[in-house]
């Protein structure tokens, strides 16, 4: 059996969802994204892309990595293609340049329309400021594709009701998103401590799509705010495999940042 | 007559800057922010400025609010990658109600400063339909599209009066250099009525005239010479950003934020801001050896 941490897990989850030739990309202060998105890429696709020092890489056949601090660290800007400023992100659609991306958030719903905003009743006055919605509102809005990433799972985090809402998951059920006219297809998973959520189909309600090992379904319902969906049959998370965890710890973190008890993110 | 420099240095370019102006700080994360002009701009204690900072705006945003510079920010995010993912002055502000927050995501930040850079009175986007933060911004309109009904957002234009960048190099005409990709700064610059830029060194115009396809904004109103001038940030290429000073500020700040005592943040205010009289006298306080130290590479 292999020895892992709960990051590396995650990591893994999320390398499972890349397909060869999609272009990768995920915010700031997203280490566990970012190994996930590498992971997927150096395991199994070979013409993906990633965002990385704001450049288009694609880093195939490139030996060794490192998980840099920053999101603009001008170190891993050296395989870049393409140097790729900041505001052009923003000059044509995010849908046509970004197949998925990973997002954080604060609160999700249970129809994954996320918070970022903060806590509190009055825009004015809140309890607590949180970063704003920043690059998860127009990912939400428009990506084909993109994922939830919980830094936590408890009751504060998975709520029936976001305080504030900054990007928009399935809105208030299904039509929501065409209502609006919102060209993306919403959020593909959500993915947290203890499980993996997807959503169904019908009524675009989270439900669990598996256990992580060692998690039980009473655990991840105590301490979820809303009813998920629960299929009969549950399976496990499937563990890292020997050739992913190999990968990672060598390729992409060679200095165990995923190891440690908590991921360097703020 | 001669074709005549533009170079100054960083108390002038400081003194461009009155009470109440609208200001657009560059760079992004934690690089290539004009701190060498916004010490001095600081030192001036201008008040009520609106800053608009980078889309991902971070600690000299922060500071600039702690100093009690600023009345209203308009951008998408301020925080400190990889030490606060919220700014502390810009989060007790926020919470206290004493600072203005014009509420953007990544996207409406940019339709807003495209929209001031030609000149329109709005540009229409759509990412925060269905999101509460057109109620944290009521200045963002909601309408139907004229001509194909569909919901749509109308994002006010915004034009800062003065624009401070930093980048890697500039000739005496203002014509500057990026190293790397320049981050949001060219659309903030073309939003703004007057642009400054600070560089890490100046160079020839006949090194501009061989590669202008190099050339990342052309004539500029006014150059500063400012050597290591993004510090405590990284300038791309040259050097790397200055972890222990910036978590020196994150301390202070995030003690302001929890208890709401200013002794630490104003000590780090007093060192770092108030004290050195010029940028090379900063320069000399940080020290020869931590600033060579902060390898490019």
């Amino acid at each position: 059996m292999n020895d892992y941490s709960l990051n590396e897990l995650i990591a893994c989850v999320l390398a499972r969802e890349v397909r060869d030739g999609d272009s990768l990309q995920c915010g700031a202060n997203a280490v566990v994204q970012r190994s996930g998105f590498l992971l997927g890429h150096l395991d199994h696709g070979p013409n993906c892309r990633v965002l990385i020092g704001r450049t288009f890489a694609n880093l195939w056949d490139v030996p060794v990595l490192q998980l840099y601090d920053m999101n603009v660290d001008w170190r891993a800007a050296r395989w870049g293609e393409y140097v790729i400023p900041h505001d052009e992100s923003f000059s044509w659609s995010s849908r046509r340049q970004i197949s998925a991306f990973a997002i954080g958030a604060l609160q999700t719903d249970k129809r994954g329309n996320t918070n970022m905003l903060g806590f509190g009743d009055d825009p004015k006055r809140l309890k607590v400021r949180g970063p704003g919605g920043v690059g998860t509102t127009p990912v939400s809005a428009r990506l084909d594709r993109y994922y939830i990433m919980l830094r936590r799972h408890d009751r504060r985090a998975l709520v029936d009701q976001c305080d504030f809402v900054s990007g928009i998951g399935f809105g208030d059920g299904p039509g929501a998103r065409e209502k609006l006219g919102l060209p993306g297809g919403g959020p593909k998973l959500c993915i947290t401590p203890l499980c993996v959520f997807d959503f169904d189909e019908a009524t675009k309600l989270m439900r669990i799509k598996s256990l992580h090992p060692g998690v039980t379904l009473q655990q991840v319902l105590d301490n979820t705010g809303f009813a998920p969906v629960v299929p009969k049959d549950i399976p496990t998370t499937p563990a890292p495999t020997e050739r992913e965890l190999h990968i990672l710890r060598t390729r992409i973190d060679p200095k165990g940042v995923l190891r440690k008890v908590e991921a360097v993110e703020a | 007559m001669e074709r005549t420099s533009r170079l100054i240095d960083e108390k002038a370019a400081a003194a461009l800057v009155q009470d109440g102006m609208t200001v657009y700080i560059g760079g992004f994360t934690l690089s290539s922010h004009p701190m060498a002009i916004v010490r001095e701009i600081l030192k001036r204690r201008v008040k009520n400025l609106t800053i608009v900072g980078a889309a991902t705006a971070s600690m000299e945003v922060d500071l600039m609010i702690g100093a009690g510079a600023v009345r209203k920010v308009i951008t998408s995010y301020v925080g400190i990658e990889g030490h606060a993912s919220v700014g502390p002055c810009f989060r007790a502000g926020a919470e206290s109600g004493e600072l203005e927050v014009w509420e953007l995501d990544e996207s409406m930040y940019y339709t807003a400063l495209r929209a001031g850079s030609l000149e329109v009175p709005f540009l229409p986007d759509y990412t925060a339909l269905g999101t509460d933060i057109l109620r944290f911004n009521p200045d963002l309109k909601r309408f139907d599209c004229p001509i194909t009904g569909k919901p749509l957002i109308a994002v006010p234009a915004v034009s800062p009066d003065i624009a401070f960048i930093h980048g890697a190099a500039a000739d005496v005409y203002g014509n500057v250099r990026f190293n790397g990709s320049g981050f949001g700064d060219r659309t903030g610059a073309r939003a703004s009525t007057k642009i400054v830029a600070q560089v890490d060194k100046i160079i020839s115009n006949e090194d501009i005239r061989m590669s202008p396809h190099l050339t990342s904004m052309p004539n500029v109103a006014h150059v500063v010479r400012t050597p290591f001038g993004a510090h405590p940030f990284a300038s791309p290429g040259s050097y790397l950003q200055d972890n222990p000073l910036i978590g020196e500020y994150v301390q202070a700040a995030q003690h302001y934020q929890k208890t709401r005592e200013r002794a630490r943040l104003d000590d780090f205010l007093r060192r770092w801001v108030y004290e050195p009289d010029s940028h090379l006298d900063y320069l000399e306080r940080v020290g020869l050896k931590r600033l060579l130290s902060l390898n490019e590479f």
